[in-house]
């Protein structure tokens, strides 16, 4: 590292920096701790415009609120079956992709990367695709929402990338050894490309937990996930609460209610990605562009 | 080595190559009738803009009828709008979200502090991950007008509140700002590893010469990241026009249409919503066209300037 | 590899299981169906209600319920029966006016009229009511009517202005008659409260434009009657007008614009004000009027703390055309049958038990009163409700709709204005009454052009972009950010751009 200057001007540039940093920081955190205060907070409170950062009345309400609602808890079990169907699946069709297509000496090797190229130039637009998955018989079953996604191409550049760049000697060492393909991918390859594979498993994950649209246009009520749910309250289209007891209560608790479900919702991406960051850092950087 | 397997091989027979590689070739099937089946069908699927669609038949269309769709949506000024309405959000995002995590990722190389580099970043790549439905659903509450943090803000100073969800002139601004918020944390990342890649001779050899660590900035660390940011300047443009389609379609509302109506919204809005099939899919192939033309050019220019293509 | 080969194949195979399409055919049992219910949700459907369980039970059939929120009916529905892959065997709450007959004319609906022989009951009921005429005009061009309708014997006034009768007596205003009558009692409201907006809308302002646009000589936006969104029609000259640029629609915005310009009409009207918050502003004085239904008074009521609070529906305003309400015809949305439900080896018997479930003579008193001996006792010829409806603050009607799932417009299929006025108060008969005296109040829903499937689509394709800028313009005026005197000439000739004329036309020569 740089050895430490401590002129006038790199003091200034310490303030500058620093200054930023903690207001990027604080731009980031903020908007959930606003969100946790309001889902924690007298609906009263709320009204009267009290409650900033920290929750005023301290009320565990909405949260109980919303583990009463059975389709509060569909939505989010049909979530965490997209979520993880969705991965494996994706994972195991973009690594039988990536691995054959790191091998240049394959016939055809040329073709097949320009198919995936083209693709990515030109794909067949939102109407095109709908009718598509309708035709297979997929609308209103759970299939939709995971086999159209099964590759994506960018994802399958990363980690072509990455295996082109695994030294070639282990695995010819182990061909020599009378290993096929099919035991070299499971047991050579893919211990040493955890990174690569952690970090699309990630973008997987990420985009299977929180899709709505496709859950919109395809499925069934009964399949909808959690994203689509809290879309529905969001704008208005689903009222949450007990609407029977017209109380003016109601209105404000579902501002609690709807920063609670927003909670809930984002905590296990938000748990589970530091635990993948030093994965995918580095995945990032091996495969990205240019690999 | 590898070049010289590769072409010793290249010779050899195919019988005998696919001796030796049948398993290879196994693991491609699934994966190619994939895209065959999801990325091909839905792409000829376009020939839809020319045929005309008929209720559960064929979702090729039943019969031609040329351009009849293309002219009608040329003479159309709803489209005309959503046209203007994406380059100038694209645009607009471009110029005011590009430089944001450059910045960031230089400011951030100069903490020195090692711990709180890395609390900043872990926390800064969050919101990448959130949902874009989460991240309307939070600015919902906060720019409410009746319950939200800036409005409560606002009635502070004595002033009333302000609907800022709907309004259009804050569409874009919201959208934007929006987006920078998610993305500038993660985009940095990219350059934080070019920067963590520059020889530290170089400063060195600055410091010699008597430049400051501001001066430094400039002299040494932004012309050496200059490849990658006009990569990732190239990559942008090649997907200028894709916004965020699911974004837009969340905080679209009837009176801030005439800035937040983009083409995907509007393709969206007559296709699959007023089922005018065919009608939506030429719009869609229209954009489609301009893309690959985009992509393609950022492509060209790419190989040009840094002696290699993107894709 | 073999082995993870193996379970990817075995996790296909369970996926599959998941995959497998909705109920499948059996001799025995229950009979099966799935069926499309548009959500509001001001009322959220229940499975549990009683009227549901019992008319289910009534048939012998097991539904499959797919709920969808209103916002999204339309697209969904749209969708299932664009494609027909995963189409419900049944769609509640449609017409055949807009889109759908495009759809229909291309065969994606079962023309329900060639199969009258299996809907007994509706036809008796068309039969008792003397709705054989009115039935007659939903046939389309070929001569074929594709869906079950709702019957009304006679139309009421369900909803109307609503305002705080308390304070009209306590600053000694008569009940107003006229627009400006309204405006003199806002502006006083507004004198005493200048933080409160007088007067509020519910769920947008499309509740407040069906409502009081015709007293202005016209109806348009997403809830125009007659579908067509930027026409309205001309009751003397028999035939439509693009009332989207008239002047009746100049003088609607410009009665409007003032209201929101001296804050008298509440700036959050332009977003989907949800049931709760509507009840809200009502209850705590931050508005005094609105437009909305005689049976959510009672709620708000309940929930208000204010001394002496007293909400009153009045009899439809008179604006320049006259004093007229919201048009109604005496068949409303109803039941649809998607074109595959057809190919189902039971759709005879599906037929027969929606037909029996909504129209039967028991069914239809089902979904309006629920079930004797448990929501009400028959005192000679007088209907008696139980004494916990009875004394629900929100209201019988209201009540029922939340605990019973009696009296949605969605599954009520038939209304009888004698057994609809026993959900109701005096009060309530009175106001009808009233309105009935002033004469031709609620005036007919205009006929539908029979369009074929070609100009369907062309009238589709010009509809689209004219309601959008419609919306945009209107709320554009009513807000002051486009000013009537110096915008309105751009606006006409955008519309004009947009070929509302022809559109107009189209619509005339087909009638």
């Amino acid at each position: 590292m740089k050895v430490k200057d401590t002129s006038t001007s790199s003091k200034i540039m310490n303030v500058i920096i620093y200054t930023v940093m903690v207001l990027s920081l604080l731009a980031c955190l903020l908007p959930f701790v606003y969100m946790l205060a309001l889902s924690l907070s007298t609906p009263q409170a709320i009204i009267q415009r009290k409650v900033s950062f920290w929750p005023v009345g301290w009320d565990t309400q909405a949260y109980r609120q919303i583990f009463t609602y059975p389709n509060f808890f569909r939505a989010y079990g049909n979530t965490l079956f997209y979520t993880i169907f969705g991965t494996f699946i994706a994972l195991v069709m973009t690594i039988l992709f990536a691995y054959p297509l790191s091998k240049t000496c394959l016939r055809g090797h040329k073709a097949l990367t320009k198919m995936v190229v083209i693709s990515m130039y030109f794909a067949g637009g939102m109407i095109p695709n709908y009718l598509l998955v309708s035709a297979l018989n997929l609308t209103g079953t759970r299939l939709a929402m995971l086999i159209p996604f099964a590759i994506n191409q960018f994802n399958l550049i990363i980690l072509v990338n990455f295996f082109k760049a695994l030294p070639i000697e282990i695995e010819e060492a182990a061909l020599i050894d009378g290993l096929g393909y099919f035991r070299i991918l499971p047991r050579i390859i893919l211990p040493l490309s955890t990174a690569a594979i952690a970090t699309i498993g990630l973008y997987y994950a990420v985009f299977f937990w929180n899709d709505w649209f496709n859950g919109l246009i395809y499925l069934n009520t009964r399949q909808y996930p959690v994203m689509l749910f809290l879309r529905n309250i969001v704008n208005g289209t689903m009222v949450l609460g007990n609407s029977s007891s017209a109380s003016t209560d109601t209105a404000s608790l579902s501002i609690s209610v709807k920063s609670a479900v927003i909670i809930t919702s984002t905590l296990p991406i938000i748990i589970l990605y530091p635990f993948l960051q030093k994965y995918f850092v580095k995945g990032l950087t091996v495969g990205s562009i240019k690999g | 080595m590898r070049r010289k397997v590769d072409a010793a091989i290249g010779k050899t027979p195919f019988s005998k190559h696919f001796q030796r590689f049948w398993q290879l070739y196994v693991m491609l099937i699934l994966p190619v009738a994939y895209f065959i089946i999801f990325k091909y069908l839905p792409m000829f699927g376009n020939v839809l803009a020319f045929r005309r669609f008929r209720p559960g038949m064929s979702l090729y269309g039943t019969e031609w009828v040329g351009f009849r769709y293309f002219k009608m949506f040329l003479g159309d000024t709803a489209f005309w709008q959503a046209f203007r309405n994406t380059i100038t959000l694209s645009l607009l995002n471009l110029a005011l979200t590009f430089p944001l995590p450059i910045i960031f990722a230089v400011l951030l190389n100069e903490v020195q502090h090692w711990a709180f580099k890395k609390i900043v970043q872990t926390v800064s790549y969050m919101p990448r991950f959130i949902s874009t439905v989460v991240v309307i659903a939070i600015m919902g509450e906060l720019f409410s007008p009746s319950s939200g943090l800036i409005n409560n803000l606002r009635s502070t100073f004595g002033l009333g509140p302000i609907y800022f969800m709907n309004e259009p002139e804050y569409f874009r601004p919201l959208y934007i700002f929006s987006g920078a918020w998610q993305y500038t944390g993660w985009t940095a990342i990219i350059y934080l590893a070019s920067i963590s890649g520059i020889n530290s001779e170089l400063y060195e050899a600055a410091e010699i010469d008597g430049a400051n660590r501001f001066q430094q900035v400039f002299s040494v660390t932004l012309p050496s990241i200059l490849p990658t940011i006009m990569v990732m300047l190239i990559l942008e443009v090649g997907r200028l026009l894709s916004l965020g389609f699911e974004k837009i379609l969340l905080m679209y509302t009837p009176s801030n249409s005439a800035v937040s109506d983009i083409i995907d919204t509007l393709v969206y809005r007559v296709g699959l919503a007023n089922q005018n099939y065919s009608y939506a899919t030429a719009i869609g192939l229209f954009s489609g066209i301009i893309g690959v033309f985009l992509v393609a050019g950022a492509n060209a220019l790419s190989k040009r300037l840094t002696g290699d293509g993107i894709y | 590899m073999k082995k993870a080969l193996v379970i990817v194949l075995v996790a296909l195979m369970a996926f599959s299981a998941f995959a497998s399409p909705v109920a499948e055919v059996k001799e025995e049992g229950p009979l099966k169906f799935s069926m499309y219910y548009s959500d509001n949700a001001t009322l959220p459907f229940k499975e549990s209600w009683l009227a549901v369980q019992e008319a289910t039970k009534s048939v012998n059939a097991e539904i499959q319920w797919e709920i969808i929120p209103i916002a999204d009916y339309s697209t969904k529905v749209s969708l299932a029966l664009n494609t027909q892959t995963n189409a419900p065997d049944v769609i509640l709450y449609q017409t055949t006016t807009g889109e759908n007959a495009s759809l229909a004319l291309n065969g994606a609906i079962v023309p329900i009229s060639d199969y009258s022989e299996w809907t007994p009951c509706w036809n008796a009921m068309v039969e008792k009511y003397g709705m054989e005429d009115d039935v007659e005009l939903l046939k389309l061009q070929d001569g074929k009517r594709y869906y079950l309708p709702s019957l009304t014997d006679v139309p009421f006034y369900d909803g109307g202005l609503i305002l705080r009768e308390d304070f009209l007596k306590a600053e000694g205003f008569d009940a107003p008659k006229t627009f400006d009558d309204l405006y003199a009692i806002l502006k006083a409201y507004k004198a005493k409260h200048p933080e409160s907006y007088p007067l509020t809308v519910l769920a947008g302002p499309r509740v407040l434009y069906r409502m009081t646009m015709p007293s202005f000589g016209l109806s348009i936006g997403k809830n125009g009657s007659g579908g067509s969104r930027v026409l309205s029609w001309n009751y003397d000259e028999m035939k439509y007008f693009p009332a989207a640029i008239s002047e009746e629609f100049k003088a609607y915005l410009a009665f409007f614009g003032k209201l929101y310009a001296e804050g008298l009409l509440d700036p959050e009207m332009a977003e989907p004000i949800d049931g709760s918050i509507w009840s809200r502003k009502m209850a705590t004085g931050a508005a005094i009027a609105t437009w909305a239904y005689y049976d959510q008074i009672g709620g708000v009521t309940a929930a208000s703390t204010i001394e002496g609070f007293k909400l009153q529906m009045y009899p439809a305003l008179a604006g320049p055309a006259g004093a007229h309400h919201q048009q109604k015809n005496r068949t409303g949305s109803g039941i649809m049958f998607p074109a595959a439900t057809a190919k189902r080896a039971d759709f005879e018997q599906i037929v027969r038990a929606v037909d029996k479930m909504f129209f039967s003579e028991e069914n239809s008193k089902l979904w309006c009163i629920g079930v004797e001996g448990t929501t009400y006792t028959m005192d000679g010829d007088k209907i008696v409700y139980a004494d916990n409806i009875k004394k629900a603050a929100e209201g019988i009607y209201k009540y029922m709709q939340l605990e019973y799932g009696c009296g949605s417009d969605v599954t009520q299929m038939v209304w009888v204005n004698a057994r609809e006025m026993t959900k109701y108060d005096e009060n309530y008969a009175q106001i009808n009454k009233a309105v009935e005296a002033m004469g031709n109040v609620i005036q007919y829903i205009p006929p539908t052009p029979k369009f074929d499937d070609m100009e369907a689509e062309e009238a589709a394709m010009l509809m689209t972009p004219l309601a959008d800028k419609l919306e945009v313009w209107c709320n554009a005026f009513l807000t002051g950010k486009k000013s009537l005197d110096k915008d309105w000439n751009a606006y006409v000739a955008e519309m004009k751009g947009l070929q509302i004329e022809k559109y107009c036309d189209l619509y005339n020569t087909n009638l």
